[in-house]
């Protein structure tokens, strides 16, 4: 909890700094849209059929909506008391420094891309970027051999899934061409 | 017929050296591609089902049957090692195994699930040899009141893996239930949730939602908290069970059956909710509650065993009813259908050397699948040696290429990525990613089942218990909840006197 | 990139060691390049070269044809696309015939993806009349007046079954109960609202005096889970596909009390609805349809392949191990049906306000 403070000029930094240290707020108000979101979903669905029992399609969506609503209202409660959800751990994991926003952004670009790509340039040449992308975001910087990698894992993958499994997957720009 | 001579006869079919061939390429094939993302073992058993048509229908079955056991396995692997599940019944596997893969004991993970599936599925065929008519005959009189029941009793048992924030428990528990109500009701077609979308129609698929939930959630988060100095190399450990992972599990695998086998043979059963369950029962009653969500080695074994056991569960059903309870089922039932077989009530009359062939090749089978997986669990395990940047990039293009070959449809790449992202925020802010996906497993069929029952009532409530099976299943419930009450008025008593 | 001066020192003094340090320098600038275009020649031209599309196309054959099964393996449409494509295999008529499947909202997203695949001449989707109900029920965007019509290839009467011990023992006794109170006698069926199970009872409703919305139908996920419910009696009665009970019926678990189509299945003891003073005439159907914008020859071509696989002692073969009636029809007089069918279950659909 932030006092306040006489002196105006370190107000707004406080400010940042009360919002940095509540950013799970965010996620109340997340499950708060959510809940709108499936409430309104629920309650403009037209339903002409003869409902038999207290239990229609419309039902379940308002207990869920309005259970979201109570909640994102509870955790809004938690929080500003100084309760904070434990940030996951793990092995490769470094809770010490500050996220890394970069490498997931670069991450979330990458595999857009890749499924952007998939139809017209095939799985193959959409995998292998997705597997250099990846691993590039994540911080290998072997130019000589990452492409190489990535292209066999992609080929190897496409073969065992279209050749072998019967599993159609767009081939690319050049195929019927060669 | 004698079931044990029958039995008998049905092993001298088995083992016959082209038979026992047959049944060895179908674990070695169902298991190399159950363990490929975005198969399970449906998509197993019909994509080989080619592969059988030179075959007569014994040899053909006694592949099939290898083919579905080695794909469950397979499916495991994956999501034990990778943190993908191939299929929708290894999404448990995941949540212990994939720690303890993590902490460098993914070989022992490896091997507590290659026994749990030996031992399920030995019990669970046991069991479906002794009482296949009576299971089949029970299975017909669980309705929709009894789902309901069980469903209630899953969501009561929710609660114990809400994680440490009651509340947040919940918003994750809720999420998942908003994501389970995406597409059409499935008793009246309103469309829910999909914004007029059709690929939205049939709802997001558990696989979905699982390796988005732990494989992109993880990646990105991973990525976020990279460790900027060279990581230490997981470490090995011993690639064999030692004689403690041994007294821990041994419990776990022999009871994993009994909760599988019977959610294997009713009709809308399956393996994601006996697996769940087992994956519960293990959790109250270990004496290691503090490494539960670490890799807590019971969390693998005995989800595995029951999943194993459901799958014998399901045959049942299928070989005396003519009764698919799942998709892989369906598939067999159509490759019976192939042959000009119909299973069903005259099937053991009619075609006993198949019937009893196939029973023992099960045996022989989870014997090979054994024997197979055992020898190879730690050479799975030095996967997880690849440097960090290839695992990951691995990791996220197997998911990628799971959910794309599935329906090849770009949009499924977005949604898993969107589940990804909210399973990043999950990690961040504390919100455990379990109850979500227990959330969409539980959630549409709980609804479905009680609106099913009130349907069948024409919409009287008493039509939700009157049933003995569901009344009883309260009745454990209401017991379940009152415990700690009763305990405590029970010690004040003591201490009274 | 230091290892790569490593690798290459033994042969240094050899030469002079400054040339050698300019082609190690060269040799690494060019590496990243090698890689890059190895990568590029690998992803591109890999796989044309792995999928040989070997074979002409004369006759019948049509090298890389597929069949697309708009929903789930073990599914109808499933069955009867792997063994259309199995049958035509082993009859020698084309090779290597691909069944996939991309399952959703009844059919309709298969078929919106057949539908955009405008003018491939090797691809074609198994349908049938769940299909054309789900187009209608879920407002596609895509009908089947999109799609290229093929051929109708087989059809199946609904069979109107109850348990064993059930109190009804003829379709009077039935439809009478049902009369009186519809709420109290529940319909199973194994389709969704909309599906071929959907509209037979409703059309029984109908023929009998009841309003269709006065039904309570229960779908379940397929023939296999409403079975249970039959048995165990928690159903009023259930609608099926014959093939589907055939054995159950036989075996006596399921009292069989009329058929929905216009004739009596032989080996069957039940008459059919109309027989019954019911005025339903109903059967569901299976075939085939490909995308839009063929040219003449593509459509014919794909027809020619079906008409010699139904002349085929094979599917003849098959046919009768399913329990599939014959109801072979291509080309234009398909489209008709087509046509025809989605006008009747409009005006079902119509009835009931879906």
């Amino acid at each position: 909890m932030t006092t306040p403070t006489t002196d105006l000029s370190p107000a707004p930094a406080e400010r940042r700094s009360w919002l940095r240290d509540h950013s799970e707020l965010g996620v109340c108000v997340l499950l708060l849209m959510l809940g709108v979101l499936v409430l309104t979903d629920a309650l403009t669905m037209d339903v002409d059929i003869a409902q038999r029992g207290p239990v229609g399609p419309k039902t379940v969506p308002v207990v869920v909506g309005a259970g979201l609503l109570v909640v994102a209202a509870l955790l809004a409660v938690d929080v500003v008391r100084g309760g904070r959800g434990q940030a996951e751990t793990g092995e490769d994991v470094d809770l010490s420094e500050p996220a890394d926003w970069r490498t997931v952004l670069l991450l979330t670009g990458v595999f857009l891309g890749s499924a952007v790509l998939i139809e017209p340039l095939g799985f193959p040449v959409a995998g292998a970027l997705l597997f250099w992308g990846a691993a590039f975001a994540l911080g290998s910087r072997r130019f000589d051999r990452d492409p190489l990698i990535a292209a066999v894992v992609s080929l190897v993958a496409y073969t065992v899934f279209n050749n072998l499994l019967g599993v159609p997957l767009p081939g690319g720009p050049l195929m019927g061409v060669l | 017929m004698n079931a044990l001579t029958s039995l008998m006869d049905g092993f001298g079919t088995a083992l016959t050296p082209i038979n026992l061939l047959w049944a060895a390429i179908g674990v070695l094939l169902g298991t190399a591609i159950g363990v490929l993302p975005g198969i399970g073992p449906a998509m197993a058993v019909a994509l080989l089902l080619p592969v059988t048509y030179g075959l007569d229908p014994i040899g053909a079955f006694i592949m099939f049957a290898g083919i579905y056991y080695g794909a469950m396995f397979g499916g495991s692997t994956t999501s034990i090692l990778l943190n993908t599940p191939g299929e929708s019944a290894a999404v448990v596997a995941a949540m212990e195994g994939n720690p303890m893969a993590k902490s460098g004991r993914g070989a022992q993970a490896l091997a507590a699930a290659a026994i749990g599936h030996f031992a399920g599925g030995m019990i669970g065929t046991v069991l479906l040899v002794a009482l296949a008519p009576a299971v089949a005959e029970l299975a017909v009189d669980i309705g929709a009141p009894d789902y309901l029941a069980i469903m209630v009793l899953a969501f009561i048992a929710v609660t114990s893996v809400l994680g440490s924030s009651r509340i947040r428990g919940l918003a994750s528990l809720l999420i998942g239930l908003t994501i389970g109500l995406v597409g059409l009701d499935q008793m009246t077609g309103q469309q829910r949730l999909t914004f007029g979308s059709l690929q939205l129609a049939d709802g997001i698929d558990v696989v979905i939602v699982a390796v988005g939930l732990f494989a992109i959630g993880e990646a990105l988060w991973v990525a976020a908290h990279l460790r900027r100095r060279p990581p230490e190399p997981i470490p090995v450990g011993r690639p064999w069970l030692g004689r403690d992972d041994v007294r821990r599990t041994w419990k776990s695998w022999a009871r994993g059956p009994f909760i599988g086998f019977p959610f294997g043979a009713i009709p809308a059963g399956g393996a994601e909710i006996p697996t769940f369950l087992s994956y519960v029962t293990e959790k109250r009653l270990s004496k290691h509650k503090d490494e539960w969500g670490k890799g807590a080695i019971e969390g693998v074994a005995g989800p595995e065993s029951a999943a194993s056991a459901s799958a014998a569960g399901t045959l049942v059903s299928m070989l005396t009813l003519g009764l698919p309870t799942t998709a892989v089922a369906a598939v067999m039932l159509a490759a019976f259908q192939q042959y000009g077989i119909q299973p069903g009530p005259l099937l053991f009359e009619r075609e006993p050397d198949l019937v009893w062939g196939l029973i023992a090749s099960l045996f022989v089978g989870m014997v090979l699948l054994l024997a197979l997986n055992l020898p190879l669990a730690p050479v799975w395990a030095k996967l997880l040696h690849i440097p960090r940047p290839y695992l990951y990039a691995g990791i996220l293009f197997f998911a990628a290429i799971g959910a794309y070959a599935v329906g090849g449809e770009v949009i499924d790449l977005v949604t898993l990525l969107i589940i990804g992202l909210i399973g990043f925020g999950m990690r961040r802010y504390g919100l455990p990613v379990l109850p979500a996906i227990i959330a969409v497993i539980l959630g549409p069929a709980a609804e479905q089942q009680l609106r099913r029952a009130l349907q069948i009532s024409d919409g009287s409530v008493s039509g939700l218990v009157n049933t003995p099976f569901s009344v009883t299943v309260y009745a454990i419930i209401v017991l379940l909840l009152a415990w700690p009450l009763l305990k405590k008025v029970v010690t004040r008593r003591r201490a009274e006197h | 990139m230091h290892h790569v001066a490593h690798v290459t020192r033994p042969h240094r003094a050899l030469r002079d060691p400054q040339t050698i340090d300019r082609q190690v320098v060269a040799f690494v600038r060019l590496r990243t390049p090698l890689a890059l275009l190895g990568a590029a020649v690998l992803v591109l031209v890999g796989p044309p070269l792995l999928t040989t599309g070997s074979g002409t196309e004369t006759g019948t054959q049509i090298p890389g044809l597929r069949f697309m099964v708009p929903n789930t393996p073990g599914g109808g449409y499933d069955i009867t696309a792997r063994t259309a494509a199995k049958n035509a295999e082993d009859a020698g008529l084309t090779h290597n015939i691909e069944v996939f499947n991309l399952p959703g909202a009844g059919g309709t997203v298969g078929l919106s993806r057949l539908v955009s695949e405008h003018g491939n001449g090797k691809l074609a989707m198994s349908m049938g009349l769940g299909v054309v109900g789900a187009v209608r029920s879920n407002d596609a965007p895509k009908t089947l007046a999109d799609t290229t019509p093929v051929a109708r290839l087989t059809e199946e009467q609904d069979v109107v079954v109850v348990a064993r011990n059930s109190p009804y023992k003829t379709i009077d006794d039935l439809i009478g109960a049902w009369k009186e109170n519809p709420g109290k006698v529940p319909v199973g069926g194994g389709s969704s609202p909309g599906g071929p199970d959907h509209l037979a009872p409703m059309l029984m409703a109908r023929a009998a005096g009841i309003a269709p919305k006065q039904v309570n139908y229960i779908p379940f996920d397929g023939g296999g889970e409403l079975l249970a419910s039959i048995l165990g009696n928690k159903v009023g009665f259930g609608v099926s596909g014959v093939g589907e009970y055939l054995d159950q019926i036989k075996a006596g678990e399921l009292r069989l009390l009329a058929v929905t189509g216009p004739e009596r299945v032989p080996g069957l003891d039940a008459p059919t609805l109309q027989e019954a003073g019911y005025d339903v005439n109903f059967t569901n159907w299976r075939g085939i349809v490909a995308p839009p914008g063929l040219t003449d020859a593509e459509r014919d071509q794909l027809i020619a392949l079906i008409e010699e696989l139904h002349d085929s002692e094979e599917w003849r073969a098959s046919m009768k191990q399913n329990g599939w009636d014959d109801a072979f029809l291509t080309g234009e007089e398909f489209g008709d049906f087509l046509d025809a069918e989605d006008k009747r279950v409009v005006s079902v659909l119509k009835e009931l306000g879906l």
